[in-house]
């Protein structure tokens, strides 16, 4: 039992990086432009789409997840420029309702090109198959999964606490207006960090491809989880939504060991416990 | 005497005389001169979205085999979503009944939603021909009016594991990934009494919600317990995600065997190394060897370009069955329809069958395929080799239907 419980703990981790790493993208661009993206499961399944057509055009692998953080990111700059920028003058509700459109649009075009039948590719040659670890498997590509989407994770924590365009992008966030007279361009603050939040969520559809494969639905399928994992992290911290996407990975898997019919519903009860219990979040400040 | 009739009094007896006429001449035209309506009633969103649109392919070309009338009646075909939602299709029902008069039905795809449209198939006496693998349909909720098109559980979980055991009979420890609801849990019952009565073991069995997307954790616990088999007892989207989750544990020695799970159109989504070996359960497939079946691929290849699947079949057979009933009865009325329905015996897709006259199951063959490797597709449709074929029935003790005939 034991040993189960560990392997259903590794397989917990590496699916709650990848959450972790979708919810980070939307933590993001909550923190910089204050709005929930109801976008962002659209860009998940645009990155899948990008790494499905990507490698059945025969480009390498790693080139693919490249293509499938930058296709949505550039999705993300128009998105921002064309449409959120000019809403932000406008009423909330406004924005939040464009995203709501966007969202739709993005997914009926991905219905419109790729139709509705679900696609799938193999992992990569070198990762096929999985680890035996004796008492169980754990698949090879889920590893890789969880090692990608942990390196991305530090590699975005790096860019916003130890470079200068990462200390505008938190100046942009906790206080926009003192940015400004700073001489930020909080502007371009903002469509950088759309972007960045869109090309994280894209990265992650392409990152599943193999293991979740690409369909109309598989964006608004993680979009839920993407909030619950914000929700439980916290609505006003950056960094919560890594520990709460771990948290709801893990949940997700150890709960099977006792309450398999219940271990997506479970995440859904963490995060009314949360709201009831801390609503500021794991570690939400405001 | 006045000779002149007043005028207001001739116009009204003008007025009189012509209502009078056209309503006798309506009640002449009316008088088996209203089409016949019988409905497809399907999902066109959900987890079995893909199943609506080809369904109505198979009712049409029903229809058209008969220059869209029956009995000297044209057949006046509706359509309506029910969303995969048992209250939506209720809905949608109870107003097809009452705005467009529908008699005849069929379509729906989840046992839930059947379930639930079959009673209301029962309080407004109209003919419901349903599939769905939930063994209510001809059990416990069996009523006078609904028809189950689909095999039974038992048939289907004996059949597939009657081929397994024969060809591999080393196997023996199976694991079972069931679907949360009446149809997951049909599956299970039967998969529990087809093994025992196979010589074979049950292991341990995982329930996941219906809408699961994330199997690698059920898969981690499942091969735990070192089966010989992975038995996926769920269907549609979700098979789809178990069986690519499954093909990464790269798990060679295991034989994964899905008993009434993926359908042609979903083998469609799963990449050819992934659906190679896998040993399924069918209600349908294309290659069955009948004339009557023949005659339908050619049909429906021709319009609509590509192979018929289980909801095609279903939609076809199931308004093919109907129309003859009603020739067999010589009357489109539900009572009389019904009546012949019961112990009828006829021709279909599978060849000469009958119905069940208690429990309204239709008798029929189900089929095992075995998916091909790439290298072995003679075409883009080539995806499997029927292996075998049973038609035995749920054992009458298990049946729990309390109508008499």
């Amino acid at each position: 039992m034991f040993s189960l419980f560990i392997a259903l703990l590794i397989n917990g981790i590496a699916i709650g990086l990848l959450y972790a790493l979708m919810a980070f993208g939307l933590s993001i661009i909550k923190g910089l432009l204050n709005i929930p993206n109801f976008a962002h499961g659209a860009f998940f399944a645009i990155g899948a789409y990008i790494c499905y057509g990507a490698l059945n055009a025969g480009l390498p692998f790693f080139v693919a997840l490249l293509l499938s953080f930058a296709v949505p990111a550039l999705v993300g700059v128009a998105v921002e420029r064309l449409g959120l920028s000019r809403l932000m003058r406008e009423s909330y509700l406004y924005q939040l309702l464009f995203l709501f459109a966007v969202a739709l649009v993005l997914e009926q075009l991905l219905l419109i090109i790729f139709g509705t039948v679900g696609l799938s590719v193999n992992p990569p040659e070198s990762l096929a198959g999985a680890f035996n670890l004796g008492f169980t498997y754990v698949p090879k590509y889920l590893v890789l999964n969880g090692v990608v989407a942990a390196l991305t994770i530090v590699a975005v924590w790096l860019l916003i606490e130890r470079t200068r365009l990462g200390a505008r992008i938190r100046a942009g966030i906790d206080k926009p207006d003192m940015a400004r007279c700073l001489g930020v361009n909080v502007n371009r603050l903002l469509v950088l960090g759309f972007a960045l939040g869109t090309g994280l969520a894209g990265f992650a559809g392409g990152l599943a491809l193999p293991l979740l494969g690409a369909s109309p639905t598989i964006g608004s399928d993680m979009l839920a989880t993407a909030f619950v994992v914000l929700v439980i992290g916290g609505l006003g911290s950056i960094y919560g939504a890594i520990l709460a996407g771990l948290l709801v990975g893990i949940i997700q898997c150890v709960a099977t060991l006792w309450v398999p019919a219940a271990s997506t519903v479970l995440i859904y009860v963490a995060m009314v416990l949360t709201l009831i219990v801390r609503p500021q979040g794991l570690l939400g400040e405001r | 005497m006045n000779k002149v009739v007043n005028p207001l009094r001739r116009s009204l007896l003008k007025a009189g005389t012509a209502t009078m006429g056209m309503s006798m001449a309506g009640i002449a035209w009316g008088q088996g001169r209203d089409a016949l309506t019988m409905g497809v009633l399907s999902q066109q969103t959900g987890t079995y979205a893909y199943a609506g649109q080809l369904v109505l392919n198979g009712a049409k070309l029903a229809i058209e085999e008969r220059n869209g009338e029956i009995l000297g009646q044209k057949i006046n075909l509706i359509v309506r979503d029910d969303e995969g939602k048992p209250a939506v299709g209720v809905r949608r029902l109870s107003e097809a009944i009452g705005s467009d008069k529908l008699r005849y039905f069929g379509g729906n795809f989840s046992s839930a939603v059947g379930l639930a449209e079959a009673e209301v198939a029962q309080r407004e006496k109209v003919i419901q021909y349903a599939a769905g693998g939930s063994e209510d349909f001809t059990g416990s909720r069996c009523n006078d009016y609904m028809f189950q098109w689909s095999a039974h559980g038992y048939t289907a979980l004996r059949t597939t594991l009657e081929y397994v055991k024969q060809t591999m009979p080393d196997k023996k420890r199976i694991y079972t990934i069931t679907a949360d609801y009446a149809f997951g849990h049909s599956l299970l019952r039967y998969a529990k009494v087809a093994a025992q009565e196979l010589g074979m073991e049950l292991v341990g069995n995982d329930n996941h919600p219906l809408g699961e997307r994330q199997f690698t954790q059920y898969l981690t616990k499942a091969l735990s317990t070192r089966p010989d088999i992975i038995c996926l007892l769920t269907a549609g989207a979700d098979a789809v995600a178990a069986t690519r989750q499954l093909f990464s544990f790269g798990a060679k020695n295991i034989q994964v065997v899905g008993p009434w799970s993926l359908e042609v159109d979903q083998l469609r989504e799963l990449s050819p190394q992934m659906r190679d070996g896998l040993i399924l359960g069918l209600n349908y497939y294309q290659d069955i060897d009948t004339p009557v079946n023949k005659a339908f691929v050619e049909r429906y290849m021709k319009a609509h370009k590509s192979v018929p699947s289980y909801a095609a079949a279903y939609g076809y057979d199931s308004f093919r069955t109907m129309l003859l009933a009603m020739e067999q009865a010589k009357s489109t009325e539900v009572e009389a329809v019904r009546k012949a329905m019961e112990g009828m015996k006829y021709d279909s897709i599978f060849g000469p069958i009958s119905i069940d006259p208690r429990t309204h199951q239709t008798l029929r063959p189900y089929y095992v395929v075995k998916c091909k490797a790439q290298a072995d597709m003679k075409n883009e449709n080539d995806y499997a080799t029927i292996v075998a074929e049973g038609s035995k029935p749920q054992p009458a003790e298990l049946n729990e239907c309390k109508r008499s005939v």
